[in-house]
């Protein structure tokens, strides 16, 4: 493709290639990043330009009337534009921004990142600043020597790691003529796990067993009572007659046959793409990890002993989440 | 719409209040509807903003602007001037106001707004109006502030502090550049203003002319001197020589009226020394101009009629100052022309039986000019002829007859006219000369403030030998009126003052508030001559003066200085107390060996993870590089410390 690539395309390549380095040199990803001169822009917005527009015909009218008070304001106006730069500028100045907490999501949901906007000077706040996503924004104002928590959304859609776009902090406080602006790259990622299936009868061996079947069992077991619903939960467990109710989604409880000790096995799915099976298994571990029990994991390159737990759910998401994907990735 | 670019809902009542206050000051130029408009729709656009009104439709919008076009066109005839152009501006202002429901539409208004303060220089440079205008300003930079506040953030009253900290920073810059800034002329030439409702001297003199000036408290021009004031009676301020009487009526003779051998100016001779003041005189709209007899400027644009009078070539429509150079001594025109003593010596004849025939019998007895002329003069003195403001009025056009012989009351065109005719009949050349008489002494700056009371006419008569000899009748009949000034005279007489209700002239009597309103009078003098006045010729003048020379390259000096004054403690203070997070010791590890990487050429991309930046190091380095061990390292370590924060659950 490269060859085949014109020399301006090329061009362009290099220059952009050349650009993101200069860019990662002036602003290294971090956890916390510290708005330091260096990595604040500052740029005339559109209403600065409309604003020198304006300037101009007060300048056309001074000179045209040869009036020195109209001189006077055009000055003085002018003047404070060049005021408004360092306001404008030291108002993102050492602004410090964390990324403090990452929430682990399935496909298709928003990731929410969130993060913390502290303010080191206890005389001057940071006023109207905008954190800015491509589908998510959000305008705060951190008080002087205090801080605030916002989370931003982004939409994910596969599993694995997700890094986080790049975030464009911004304000055009106090005067709305200049903008500064910065980007920043965070050194946290969402974990996204592999999107829970319920699994197919005609492919797996779990079926047979009685403790996964729901369906024609269902009838047998006893309602022991109801729980908070979940994500990952079968539809047909919901309680949906409350929810019509106008209740919170509950999940119907069942009492079970207390079983042995589970081995959820990749070699055991006969059939299925990579990502079935793993969204199968994902099913499974939150299936058993709902009934308190010990299960162990399988996968072509990995294994978890049992155990149950939070913690053990976890790591076999984890490892499902991230199954497959380059060495270098799974981090 | 996304919310951030709704309008903020504070910073609409800050709008509405800068719209009002920057129309407020043009509502001697604009008709009343306007105003009428600028209400009806900062009313409805609170409705808007109290939910209780519609934004009107598309439509209804392009109806209202049309309307307002057509309005504007049926108050002033035209779209071509100075004060449609203002009005059609302050339209168009009060309607956008309607339909500002964006952000941006916030900014335009204020943008609006700082040229409608502009505009109102054009018609008004004097001290209140700028302070009106710092004021309007103020407000327009506050209203700018609260729309880039975050719609959350409380009403905590610190927008207008921040709008004026930072004009105030603004300010020393701004000198700067006033100072430095060449003033060149104008590029293309613009609407003036039509000048409607300007009181001041007509190029004409009929009775009842000046009396009308006498009840005006109005500033005509302030002289500032630069030495000792003359006496009162010596302040003859000449502006208007009226040669041509026509229909009852004295006029100026025009330039092209004069035969091609009378339009060069006859230089006199100057002795002695001779005073120097700077005169800046109030818009007129006419293009003549005062100074003491015979007096010379050196200021561009001011020339010298054959008359001996200062004149512009375009009327005066702003405050206009100029410096003069006046000798006492110097005799106009020792010789006369035949054509300009014909011209000087006409009356016509017929008009006035009773005095022509009182003249015939009186220069019989005087058959010299000065005797006769002193003859005149004695003859108002003796016989009851009264000074006054309110004269009763003679139309006919035997008014020589009339007045001499049955009101014998009369101001001061009464008596000059009176005498310039009888002068004629007798054969004397002699014309009227109307201009200020006297004036007030502000010994705070050495100045003379002229108002339009002070107006005057009086006569020049021609004496061989000497030229052109000031007399003055009014004098003959109240002397005070000259040694005093008229205020002496007529105080308390009805129509005195009687159109400067308000003015702080009534108030001289009380010695504080005189005192003040001379400290201010001062005051508006300096900021005419030096802010005002601020020309081409004085900056080169005060440059110079402070430099030695005009060099570029120490103004580009000075400007930038002024900026580092102003801008690197404006930085350190604004910075004062932030404070820089200080990178984790693995962070900071990490970034002085991509640095090294960066070196031989493997730099991080934006926002590479460091994982990647050392896989890329392994591919590109040799193995067992004591560079890429240490990557190693300093990856793992950061890993290690930030990877409990980096999921949950």
């Amino acid at each position: 493709m490269l060859f085949q690539a014109n020399p301006k395309e090329r061009l362009k390549n290099v220059l952009l290639q050349r650009y993101r380095r200069w860019l990662g040199r002036r602003l290294p990803a971090a956890r916390t990043i510290t708005l330091e001169q260096r990595r604040l822009f500052i740029f005339p917005s559109r209403q600065g330009f409309l604003f020198a527009v304006t300037l101009l015909l007060m300048l056309l009218t001074a000179i045209n009337y040869q009036n020195n008070l109209a001189y006077g304001l055009t000055f003085w106006l002018a003047m404070l534009f060049i005021v408004a730069v360092h306001f404008t500028h030291a108002n993102l100045l050492k602004m410090v921004i964390s990324s403090i907490r990452v929430k682990s999501v399935y496909p298709g949901q928003q990731a929410e990142f969130v993060f913390r906007i502290s303010c080191t000077s206890a005389r001057r706040g940071h006023h109207a600043v905008k954190l800015v996503w491509p589908d998510s924004e959000v305008l705060v104002d951190v008080p002087a020597g205090g801080e605030v928590e916002v989370s931003l959304r982004h939409k994910v859609v596969a599993r694995g790691w997700f890094d986080p776009p790049k975030l464009r902090i911004e304000s055009t406080y106090p005067l709305g003529l200049l903008r500064c602006w910065s980007f920043a790259y965070f050194d946290s990622r969402a974990l996204v796990w592999p999107r829970p299936l319920e699994v197919d009868r005609r492919v797996s061996p779990y079926t047979e067993n009685a403790s996964y079947g729901f369906s024609e069992h269902e009838g047998l077991d006893d309602l022991m009572g109801f729980r908070d619903y979940r994500i990952g939960d079968a539809p047909r467990l919901i309680d949906w007659r409350s929810h019509a109710r106008g209740l919170p989604l509950q999940t119907k409880l069942y009492s079970l046959p207390v079983d042995e000790d589970h081995w959820l096995d990749w070699h055991d799915f006969s059939a299925g793409s990579v990502e079935q099976k793993l969204s199968w298994l994902c099913w499974l571990v939150l299936q058993h990890h709902r009934r308190g029990e010990s299960f162990g994991l399988r996968l072509p390159s990995f294994e978890l002993p049992l155990a149950a737990g939070d913690r053990q759910r976890d790591l076999a998401l984890r490892a499902l989440a991230l199954h497959g994907l380059s060495r270098g990735e799974v981090g | 719409m996304i919310v951030g670019e709704q309008l903020p809902r504070r910073s609409l009542i800050w709008l509405i209040v800068c719209q009002i206050a920057v129309m407020l000051p043009h509502l001697q130029q604009i008709p009343f509807w306007i105003v009428v408009i600028y209400l009806a729709t900062a009313l409805w656009r609170l409705q808007m903003f109290r939910q209780r009104a519609e934004m009107p439709g598309r439509w209804l919008r392009l109806l209202l602007g049309i309307a307002g076009a057509t309005l504007l066109f049926m108050s002033f005839g035209t779209f071509i001037g100075l004060e449609p152009m203002v009005a059609l501006l302050l339209v168009a202002a009060a309607l956008k106001l309607l339909e500002a429901i964006r952000e941006r539409d916030g900014y335009l208004l204020v943008f609006l707004g700082f040229f409608i303060c502009v505009t109102h220089f054009i018609f008004t440079q004097t001290l209140p109006a700028t302070l009106y205008s710092v004021f309007c300003t103020g407000l327009l930079v506050t209203a700018l502030v609260t729309l880039n506040q975050s719609p959350g953030s409380r009403c905590s009253g610190h927008e207008p502090l921040l709008a004026l900290k930072m004009l105030a920073l603004a300010i020393p810059m701004m000198v700067v550049l006033f100072l430095l800034f060449p003033r060149i002329g104008p590029i293309w030439s613009v609407p003036s203003t039509s000048g409607q409702g300007m009181t001041g001297m007509s190029d004409f003199l009929r009775p009842g002319a000046v009396t009308k000036l006498g009840r005006s408290a109005d500033v005509a021009f302030r002289a500032g001197f630069a030495g000792v004031i003359p006496k009162k009676p010596a302040l003859y301020w000449r502006g208007l020589v009226l040669s041509k009487f026509e229909e009852g009526t004295w006029r100026t003779l025009q330039w092209r009226e004069l035969p091609g051998s009378e339009r060069q100016l006859v230089a006199p001779e100057t002795i002695g020394d001779p005073l120097r003041y700077r005169v800046v005189l109030e818009p007129t709209q006419q293009r003549w101009l005062y100074g003491i007899a015979y007096a010379e400027s050196s200021t561009a644009g001011v020339y010298e009629a054959v008359d001996y009078r200062l004149g512009v070539l375009n009327p005066i429509e702003f405050q206009f100052g100029y410096d003069v150079t006046s000798w006492g001594t110097a005799g106009l025109q020792p010789s006369l022309s035949d054509w300009r003593r014909g011209l000087e010596t006409d009356f016509p004849k017929g008009l006035n039986p009773l005095t022509e025939a009182w003249v015939k019998d009186l220069r019989n007895q005087f058959s010299d000019d000065r005797d006769f002329v002193a003859a005149l003069l004695n003859y108002f003195r003796m016989q009851p002829f009264y000074y006054t403001l309110e004269p009763p009025e003679i139309l006919s056009p035997d008014f020589v007859d009339k007045f001499m012989f049955d009101s014998r009351r009369g101001f001061c065109e009464h008596y000059a006219y009176s005498f310039v005719a009888m002068l004629r009949m007798a054969g004397i050349p002699a014309r009227i000369v109307a201009g200020y008489q006297g004036g007030e002494v502000n010994p705070l700056n050495n100045t003379v403030v002229v108002r339009q009371f002070d107006a005057h006419a009086w006569a020049e008569i021609w004496v061989g030998g000497a030229g052109w000899q000031r007399v003055d009748p009014t004098a003959a009949v109240a002397p005070s009126r000259i040694e005093l000034g008229i205020e002496a005279v007529l105080d308390g007489q009805p129509g005195f003052l009687s159109d400067s209700v308000m003015s702080a002239y009534r108030f001289r009597g009380i010695k504080i508030l005189n005192w003040m309103r001379l400290r201010y009078d001062a005051l508006a003098f300096g900021w005419q001559s030096f802010i005002v006045g601020f020309d081409s010729t004085r900056q080169i003048d005060l440059l110079k003066d402070w430099f030695g020379e005009i060099r570029v390259s120490w103004f580009i000096a000075l400007l930038l200085g002024s900026w580092a004054g102003v801008l690197i403690p404006l930085m350190l203070w604004l910075n004062r107390g932030r404070r820089v997070h200080r990178l984790l010791p693995e962070e900071q590890r990490f970034s002085a060996l991509c640095l090294r990487l960066d070196q031989r050429g493997l730099g991080r991309t934006f926002g590479e993870p460091p994982l990647q930046t050392l896989r890329r190091a392994r591919r590109h380095l040799p193995e067992g590089d004591a560079l890429y061990l240490a990557l190693e390292h300093a990856v793992a370590d950061l890993y290690r410390r930030t990877r409990s924060a980096s999921e949950g659950p």
